[in-house]
């Protein structure tokens, strides 16, 4: 399997077919990658043979069973929703933090205690107001960390923040993502041949990644101020069939397949909607708004999590096992899907799965 | 040379003046009252010596907005009783044409002298025109100096035939004699202009048709005039086999030729002082003695054809002789005949061929050790100088276009920044051709949206040119609706030319201060939307004109930042350097943008090291590189 390639594969395999994830990790390895829009473009021709942005970029070709083992040490047992120790319901016990949160808040709460506590002194994630184009945003404190609470709807290239915290000589970060941006943090942190750049991956010391199905085109905004005109838009969220946005005008609401033209491309052909390869990974219930689900990956993770119940942060329940076949169907589908609108891509595919992975989640041969 | 030479009051004392120096002394001495130009290469000099001299000698100069303006003014001076002076290169004369052609036909009262600047080889200019085309064109006088004692000479001369002739006379100079040195014996200074200046109810300057051959006649007594005129020179024995006829610098080239193959009792050089009307009595005198006839002269061959029609008209006169040049592809320089300079070599190669004499200019090594003596020279393209702002707008504005991805079109025009279409301005601009016609075709293509053209349009233009050419084009642009975005790149000065002041600047030529006319202005009364940045700031101006690139109908953008050579001249400048320590060297993704990609002279790459280095001595301290080091490697000290 030949995953090593240049500035040109990554403009064919992953810009030019529109499969670049916008997670922006590679902006800022050198001056010729930049963004506009949320669309990341190659600007300059560097003449190199290979790259650190093809090395990191999520959506060049990724052997998943090596990556299984470099962040844990071993290959997964479930080849739907990776590896975890606890499945869990969880919410932030602080109101203020879960009101403001998308659901229960554990995201917003997690960060700001490990912040709080010096475990990390930075923390990239992802801010703006609802409504309008996110972007990327490092906290170097509980408060500015609760600022960037809330769902975003596009994908805000906000590992570009990672680049700033080495600039500020900020160490260690938490990172808080997409599971896109979760694994262009671990290749970063484990593919040979970055050991001479300055964000030696070493320096994350905890990664929470989010579940994401996919993320809208930026013209998506413009498509919202046209619904809520001179109305200000308070909180955008989606019920599974309904757009939902909240305004100071009342609630107003769309069906979901109006907004299913924006979603990003790249978002169609994405394999891992729960971010497996986070410590922590974090999601709606689908179920009950004032929970999250907290799937506990890492030993990492684990450790946070208990020191935040011990400290009141956060309180969780047990998943619901009715639901669990519900979560699983609905990666499970999304992985499939993907299976095969990737299958024509070939050796450009970010997928490079052997024979038994693909039998382990399909159930059967390849075709 | 220098100023002080200039203005030297000692008649008879000989003093080391560049041909522009001795013009504008000779200006002196003719009693100007009025000098106006704008500044263009190689006679951007001329007024810049006389706007210093102007208090003390009590006449008026100025820095006018182009040259059809300057020439109007000077004219207005001649019409009023008062000589006056005015300077322009090649390209300024075809911009003042539509003016001078018309005032050679109304006719002038007080000297009008008009010097065109001709740059053979186009050292500094994208155009190496032959003016005398033009000035014969305009039914003009043309004289044309050798070095700058003809300069100086020749000047004082044409005001006087100008006054006699009552219209202008054109003085043509190309860059080997305005840049050149030369010994100039000075004449008298007059106490200052003479008189008052006034223009009588009953006089008239008409342009006219029925004027016509009213310049005829005057051309006539010119030519009356050449034939015992002293600058109409024949040098050489009195019959002989081989005729050189020369102008300008051609003339030192061929003297030193003859002198060179020893052929001084076989060769006369016959020279011309006024090229054009031809003293044909005197030229006949001498063509009928010779066999051969060599024309010698730079660009292209007008005296050639000139005299070869005189030729063709009194050929039993004349005959047998033979017409050798740049036709007959005798005379040619390195770039072949009619094209570029000639010099010394280029006519001794001629000679030596017509007179049958071997004679071998270069040593048969001369090729291979041209070629051993370059590889030790460093290599230095054709680029910005290090810290100037029009690199940082070129990577912001290819930074711009790439993430805009509709390929957008750039055009530009004359000025420092056409440099933007070499590898300096990472080959952005796609048309070049006189000062603000980047903003006429900008124009144009943005209305070709009814056929399906989708592409954004750029235009570029310098603050200087601005002002000099761009407004009628953006006035037409309103009219007939369009749409492309005019990037003003302001540096704060005519660059190019050596830093002359500008109407955007509140100074003029004579160190006044007044109300400064800005670029804004301008736009806000054509009812143009104008938004101001500095380049320095590369990311802020790509986001500027990404944002602008993606708007409909006109809109200018300008970004602002003084001239890196004139901020450091006054202010000192930053010490920039390299963190060895921050640089990864060829670890990093950059790939040595810095001294490969981004083309500042000043970065450089040290190859013992492994890192990227700034060359303090060349840096101007403007630390766009320390912006752009994606490992933030690059210190930038003592910014203020």
């Amino acid at each position: 399997m030949n995953l090593s390639g240049g500035p040109d594969d990554l403009v064919r395999k992953v810009l030019q077919p529109e499969q670049c994830a916008g997670c922006g990790l590679c902006l800022d390895l050198c001056p010729y990658l930049q963004v506009v829009e949320e669309k990341v473009v190659m600007i300059h021709p560097c003449g190199l043979k290979e790259g650190d942005c093809y090395r990191v970029c999520p959506r060049t070709p990724t052997d998943w069973e090596d990556m299984d083992r470099s962040v844990f040490g071993a290959a997964r047992a479930d080849h739907v929703l990776g590896h975890h120790r606890e499945i869990l319901f969880a919410r932030a016990t602080a109101p203020e933090i879960a009101a403001a949160g998308q659901y229960g808040g554990v995201v917003s709460a997690l960060i700001a205690f490990a912040l709080g506590r010096g475990e990390v002194r930075g923390a990239v994630l992802t801010a703006g107001a609802p409504g309008e184009m996110p972007r990327p945003a490092l906290a170097e404190n509980p408060e500015e960390a609760l600022a960037c609470a809330g769902s975003k709807y596009s994908a805000a290239p906000s590992l570009r923040a990672l680049h700033e915290a080495a600039r500020r000589g900020l160490e260690p970060v938490a990172v808080v993502g997409r599971p896109c941006q979760v694994l262009a943090v671990r290749k970063l942190e484990t593919r040979p041949g970055l050991e001479a750049h300055h964000l030696a991956g070493r320096r994350v010391a905890l990664v929470i990644g989010l579940f994401c199905f996919w993320a809208l085109d930026p013209a998506f905004y413009a498509f919202l101020r046209g619904k809520a005109g001179d109305a200000r838009i308070l909180k955008v969220d989606f019920s599974p069939d309904r757009l939902l946005v909240h305004t100071d005008g009342g609630l107003l609401e769309a069906p979901v397949d109006e907004v299913r033209a924006f979603v990003r491309p790249a978002c169609r052909e994405c394999f891992d909607p729960t971010s497996e390869f986070a410590d922590l990974a974090v999601g709606s219930t689908e179920y009950d708004e004032a929970w999250n689900t907290l799937v506990v990956r890492s030993a990492r993770g684990e450790a946070l999590v208990r020191a935040a119940r011990e400290a009141g942060v956060i309180e969780v329940k047990p998943y619901p096992p009715e639901r669990l076949p519900v979560l699983r169907t609905a990666v499970l589908n999304k992985k499939l899907r993907t299976l095969e609108a990737q299958a024509a891509r070939g050796e450009s595919s970010h997928l490079q799965l052997s024979e038994g992975y693909r039998r382990a989640l399909t159930g059967r041969d390849q075709p | 040379m220098s100023i002080l030479g200039v203005r030297l009051d000692e008649p008879g004392r000989s003093v080391l003046l560049t041909g522009n120096e001795a013009v504008a002394r000779g200006a002196l001495e003719a009693g100007i009252g009025y000098a106006s130009s704008y500044p263009g290469s190689p006679s951007a000099e001329v007024l810049g010596v006389l706007a210093e001299l102007a208090g003390e000698r009590g006449f008026y100069a100025e820095w006018s907005v182009n040259e059809k303006v300057a020439l109007e003014g000077a004219a207005a001076a001649s019409f009023a009783g008062l000589r006056a002076i005015c300077v322009m290169k090649a390209d300024g004369l075809n911009v003042a044409l539509d003016t001078l052609t018309a005032l050679s036909e109304s006719g002038t009262k007080a000297g009008l002298v008009v010097v065109v600047s001709d740059d053979p080889g186009g050292h500094s200019s994208v155009k190496e025109e032959d003016s005398r085309y033009l000035g014969k064109v305009a039914h003009l006088v043309i004289l044309e100096p050798a070095d700058p004692q003809e300069a100086r000479d020749m000047t004082v001369a044409a005001f006087g035939l100008s006054e006699q002739l009552r219209a202008p006379v054109m003085l043509r100079c190309v860059t080997r004699v305005c840049h050149a040195g030369g010994n100039v014996v000075l004449g008298a200074l007059p106490p200052g202009p003479a008189g008052r200046p006034h223009f009588g109810r009953q006089e008239r300057y008409i342009t006219f048709v029925a004027f016509h051959g009213l310049q005829e006649q005057r051309l006539a007594q010119a030519k009356a005039m050449g034939e015992n005129w002293p600058f109409n020179a024949y040098l050489g024995p009195p019959e002989p086999e081989i005729l050189v006829i020369t102008a300008g610098p051609g003339f030192l080239y061929a003297r030193e030729a003859v002198e060179v193959l020893g052929l001084g009792d076989r060769v006369g050089i016959l020279k011309l002082g006024m090229s054009w009307p031809l003293p044909e009595k005197f030229l006949l005198r001498h063509l009928k003695s010779a066999s051969k006839v060599l024309f010698v002269e730079e660009v292209e061959p007008f005296h050639e054809e000139n005299v070869g029609y005189l030729v063709a008209c009194h050929l039993e006169e004349v005959l047998p002789l033979a017409l050798y040049g740049k036709k007959s592809r005798h005379v040619a320089g390195p770039q072949g005949p009619g094209l570029g300079e000639i010099d010394v070599d280029a006519v001794v190669r001629a000679l030596a061929a017509l007179a049958g004499v071997p004679h071998e200019t270069r040593s048969s090594d001369y090729g291979r050790e041209a070629r051993e003596l370059v590889k030790k020279m460093p290599e230095r393209e054709l680029g910005f100088c290090a810290g100037c702002p029009h690199r940082a707008s070129f990577w912001a504005l290819k930074t711009a276009i790439a993430l805009d991805g509709r390929e957008a079109v750039v055009l530009g025009d004359i000025g420092c920044y056409t440099l933007g279409l070499t590898r300096s301005g990472y080959f952005l601009m796609q048309t070049v051709h006189a000062m603000g016609s980047g903003v006429g075709i900008a124009d144009g293509l943005g209305k070709l949206g009814r056929f399906g053209f989708d592409q954004p349009v750029i235009a570029l233009v310098g603050d200087s040119t601005f002002y000099h050419a761009a407004v009628p084009a953006l006035i037409n642009a309103r009219y007939n609706p369009s749409r492309f975005l005019l990037v003003v790149m302001d540096n704060r000065t005519t660059a190019m030319t050596g830093h002359q002041p500008h109407p955007g600047l509140g100074v003029t030529a004579l160190g006044e201060k007044v109300p400064a006319l800005s670029v804004e202005e301008v736009a806000g009364a054509l009812g143009i939307p104008v938004t101001v940045h500095d380049p320095y700031d590369v990311r802020g101006t790509v986001e500027v004109a990404y944002r602008l690139l993606r708007q409909d109908g006109v809109r200018i953008l300008v970004l602002r930042r003084e001239c890196a050579l004139v901020a450091a001249r006054r202010e000192g400048k930053p010490r920039v350097y390299v963190d060895p320590e921050r640089c990864v060297g060829d670890a990093c993704g950059c790939h040595r943008f810095c001294s490969r990609v981004f083309g500042c002279p000043a970065s450089i790459w040290d190859a013992a090291r492994g890192r990227a280095k700034v060359d303090e001595a060349v840096c101007n301290g403007c630390g766009v590189c320390a912006t752009l080091c994606p490992q933030g490697a690059i210190v930038v000290e003592g910014v203020g």
